[in-house]
């Protein structure tokens, strides 16, 4: 048994075809990025043990994730905020966590996505364990998990191919999504999941813009507008709006009391999504109630000229450039109102 | 810490760098060892060491007062100690609350009104591996089978090891603690080879149970509707497959990193699947364990020297405690339950009915016994009783209008993987990896570790635990 010339000639090989996949993938235009998983989410979540009354908490779904860019709010108030939105997820059992798990009494905004921050309480529910997900991987993730993630920093941001994401995108290309996509039949006659690409790149700190191509790609952005339709319709159970509202004001009026800052915001939404919203989940029956309970301080886009028009390119978040905007507009506006008075800048 | 894990491999190196490097004489690459062996197990939650070392402490006492106590009273109290201590580890930690569930269910059923808020215990990592791997170096003294370890840093290093310390092989003191009295360094051809061993356990995990197959199971057992028995059987196969390939993986993983370091661990599984009836499977399935089972359970019971009943009566006590040992929920009790009738069954034929075992017929009867198996990976994998039974109604094809949750693709997926899983182990059933490979050239060789190496860098994976960690 060769056992040396076994070990040079897999060795060549490994290293030979491994540098093909990388080369490959990035001529059909992968390029390196993070993943937005529960490793990243947890690392932000731990900086705000040591948050001050200065800091700022970002929470909410993926509007505030998307729409809320971390470098613009930074050149404007002198703080970077801690980013712990997260998509597809309702905002309360993060809220919870917070209130209840720290002593953080600086700004918190929460963002307001009606569909999800109205849709439960139920612990079992997608919204919600989601959410309750990080928070528990959070308290509980090992020192094996923290090295796993540094460790894997590094190649996230060289290679391409290392792809696996928690989310599960269409265009993912490690071995288990390639082999999800191959599809004979439909033989469960089920409706099937239409094709969900990543369309963000976010950072280390989890600041994330939109992807260019789902801005100036029309038929990419219907692609994702397909998804939201199959989400959105899929979805039979109706919001709980009562339930979900006495649960966050209730944190609520603790953050308040401790000497908490909340700010409570509505982003935009445009087309189906916007229409859908303003029919089903409207904002005089669920924003102003929540507002009112709540006493936090509230921003509803629409009611600022500069805001109002902006357009979602899939109907839900803002292009890169537009999140820019409305951040920089956003804080000068709270500023004005004197809501972001800890800002360094003031 | 994991296997297939990105810290692991820094880990490896850093331990490999050091304990080949000449900054330490034999002892202080023991002691580098041993302390390596408390950053695997503590990286996880680093309190729980504190288990380990009661473990170890208690019975390295132990095993030096019974090196030298005569007096079979005082003998059987050290004894004792040892397995109180062990024992009531496991059985606070892994057995708490199902031992409070079922107290307060009994209280209920004669009318006695009791509510028990369940215990928040966390499961230390392969507590029941080295829990027995401890224990059978105490039972082995008590028996005067071997000899005390020289040191106690020869003892904790045997209890501790990380190659296998939370998921075995189980290995006896006899085997493993005098590898460690003399100086071990790998050859060159052990090191490659326990390089490709490690590639094969990473391939067997990441890339057959995690990434091929534990989605169609985890789809499967986790179904809420009656299923089609085609989508049972599937998702029955694909455990089938994952279990195997995750636990075998495992072990493979653990005997090539220790070869790496010139230590020789034994093998845990010879090509099961390939098993000609329950006996058979039982020397090829976690053989460390069916092993250890028979030395320590089996045998004390009776085994076969005490007549036909009492011999059965110690087999389906064993299985029982064997299914138990598992996991703290009656479907392991069950999965037990099923082995020990096989195993008796068997038995009682072979005096009746005697099979000339040729290819055909030993082919046929292996598919028997892969089809009976798969009865009891069904009540292994389901987390209640009422999937375990819709689950083997749909497998009897007695769900005529069952639920069709798989898609073909998963279906052709999981039948073609475990085919080949079975003529594998059909091939392989009367040799070993080690002899094929001397009979294979480099370059195949090489092809096959390379093509291993490359799915496993493009599958990733999330760093799934593995499954046998929570037993």
């Amino acid at each position: 048994m060769n056992l040396k010339q076994t070990l040079i000639i897999a060795l060549t090989l490994s290293v030979m075809s491994l540098v093909a996949w990388e080369l490959y993938w990035r001529s059909q235009g992968k390029i390196p990025d993070l993943d937005d998983d529960k490793n990243l989410w947890a690392v932000q979540r731990a900086k705000v043990k040591h948050a001050s009354q200065n800091d700022v908490v970002l929470l909410g779904s993926s509007r505030v994730l998307f729409d809320i860019q971390l470098n613009e709010w930074e050149k404007e108030t002198g703080i970077r905020p801690i980013q712990l939105a997260s998509a597809g997820t309702s905002p309360l059992p993060m809220f919870h966590d917070i209130v209840n798990n720290t002593d953080f009494k600086g700004t918190l905004l929460v963002g307001v996505t009606p569909g999800l921050f109205f849709s439960t309480t139920y612990p079992e529910a997608g919204p919600w364990k989601r959410a309750q997900n990080r928070v528990d991987y959070f308290e509980n993730r090992t020192y094996a998990q923290r090295l796993n993630h540094w460790f894997s920093l590094p190649l996230q941001k060289n290679f391409a191919f290392v792809s696996t994401s928690e989310e599960g995108w269409s265009d993912d290309i490690d071995l288990k999504s390639l082999l999800n996509n191959i599809s004979i039949n439909n033989r469960t006659g089920k409706p099937q999941y239409p094709p969900f690409e990543a369309f963000a790149y976010i950072e280390e700190d989890r600041n994330n813009p939109m992807s260019e191509k789902t801005a100036t790609d029309t038929a990419f952005a219907n692609s994702i507008k397909a998804a939201w339709k199959f989400v959105i319709l899929g979805n039979t159970n109706p919001p709980d709006r009562e339930g979900t509202t006495n649960f966050f004001v209730s944190d609520a009026k603790k953050f308040i009391a401790r000497g908490g800052n909340l700010i409570l915001l509505r982003c935009p939404s445009s087309g189906w999504i916007k229409g859908g919203e303003d029919k089903f989940l409207s904002r005089t029956e669920f924003w102003e109630p929540l507002v009112k309970a709540s006493n936090a301080k509230a921003y509803y886009y629409e009611d600022y000229e500069q805001l109002k028009d902006l357009t979602c390119p899939e109907w839900s978040h803002l292009s890169a450039p537009d999140a820019r905007y409305f951040t920089t507009e956003l804080v000068k506006i709270m500023k004005a109102d004197g809501v972001l008075s800890n800002s360094k800048t003031n | 810490m994991l296997f297939n894990s990105l810290s692991f491999i820094v880990f490896l190196v850093i331990v490999l760098a050091l304990y080949y490097s000449k900054l330490f004489n034999w002892t202080n690459k023991k002691r580098m060892l041993l302390f390596a062996s408390y950053v695997f197990y503590g990286l996880w939650n680093p309190p729980l060491i504190l288990l380990l070392w009661i473990s170890t402490i208690v019975d390295w006492t132990t095993g030096n007062k019974l090196a030298v106590e005569e007096n079979q009273k005082k003998r059987k109290l050290w004894l004792l100690l040892s397995m109180v201590v062990n024992l009531g580890f496991l059985g606070f930690f892994k057995y708490g609350n199902f031992l409070l569930e079922n107290f307060t269910a009994l209280m209920n059923s004669i009318g006695v009104e009791y509510h028990a808020q369940p215990m928040d215990i966390i499961l230390p990592m392969g507590i029941s591996f080295y829990t027995f791997q401890t224990m059978s170096y105490t039972i082995d003294m008590y028996n005067k089978k071997i000899q005390p370890a020289k040191t106690f840093l020869d003892f904790a290093l045997y209890v501790t090891f990380f190659p296998q310390l939370v998921a075995g092989p189980i290995v006896r003191a006899g085997d493993l603690i005098t590898q460690f009295y003399e100086e071990k360094k790998a050859t060159v051809n052990q090191f490659i080879w326990g390089t490709f061993l490690l590639t094969i356990g990473l391939f067997q995990k990441v890339v057959l149970a995690d990434t091929l197959l534990s989605d169609t199971s985890d789809d499967v057992f986790g179904a809420k509707e009656v299923l089609s028995g085609l989508d049972a059987w599937t998702g029955t196969l694909a455990f089938s497959g994952q279990i195997f390939f995750d636990f075998a993986g495992y072990s493979t993983c653990a005997i090539g990193i220790a070869l790496m370091l010139g230590i020789i661990l034994p093998d845990n599984f010879r090509y099961p699947y390939a098993a000609i009836g329950f006996s058979d499977l039982w020397k090829r399935w976690h053989i460390s364990l069916s092993s250890w089972l028979r030395d320590y359970l089996y045998i004390p019971l009776g085994g076969n020297k005490h007549g036909l009943v009492r011999m059965y009566v110690a087999l389906m006590l064993t299985m029982l405690l064997g299914g138990l040992w598992h996991g703290a929920a009656w479907t392991f009790v069950i999965w037990g339950a099923l082995h020990g009738i096989y195993l008796v069954v068997e038995r009682l034929l072979k005096n009746k009915i005697h099979i000339k075992i040729n290819a055909f017929s030993g082919i046929l009867l292996a598919l028997l016994t892969y089809t009976l198996v798969n009865f009891t990976w069904v009540f292994f994998r389901a987390r209640e009783f009422s999937t375990a039974k819709n689950m083997i109604t749909s497998m009897l094809f007695m769900n005529g209008d069952g639920e069709k949750i798989l898609q073909s693709f998963d279906i052709i997926k999981v039948f073609v993987l475990i085919t080949i899983l079975f003529i594998c182990h059909w091939i392989m059933r009367n040799t070993s990896m080690e002899e094929v490979s001397k009979k294979t050239s480099p370059w195949v060789l090489g092809v096959v570790w390379a093509v291993m190496f490359f799915l496993i860098a493009i599958a990733q994976g999330s760093g799934e635990q593995f499954i046998y960690f929570q037993f």
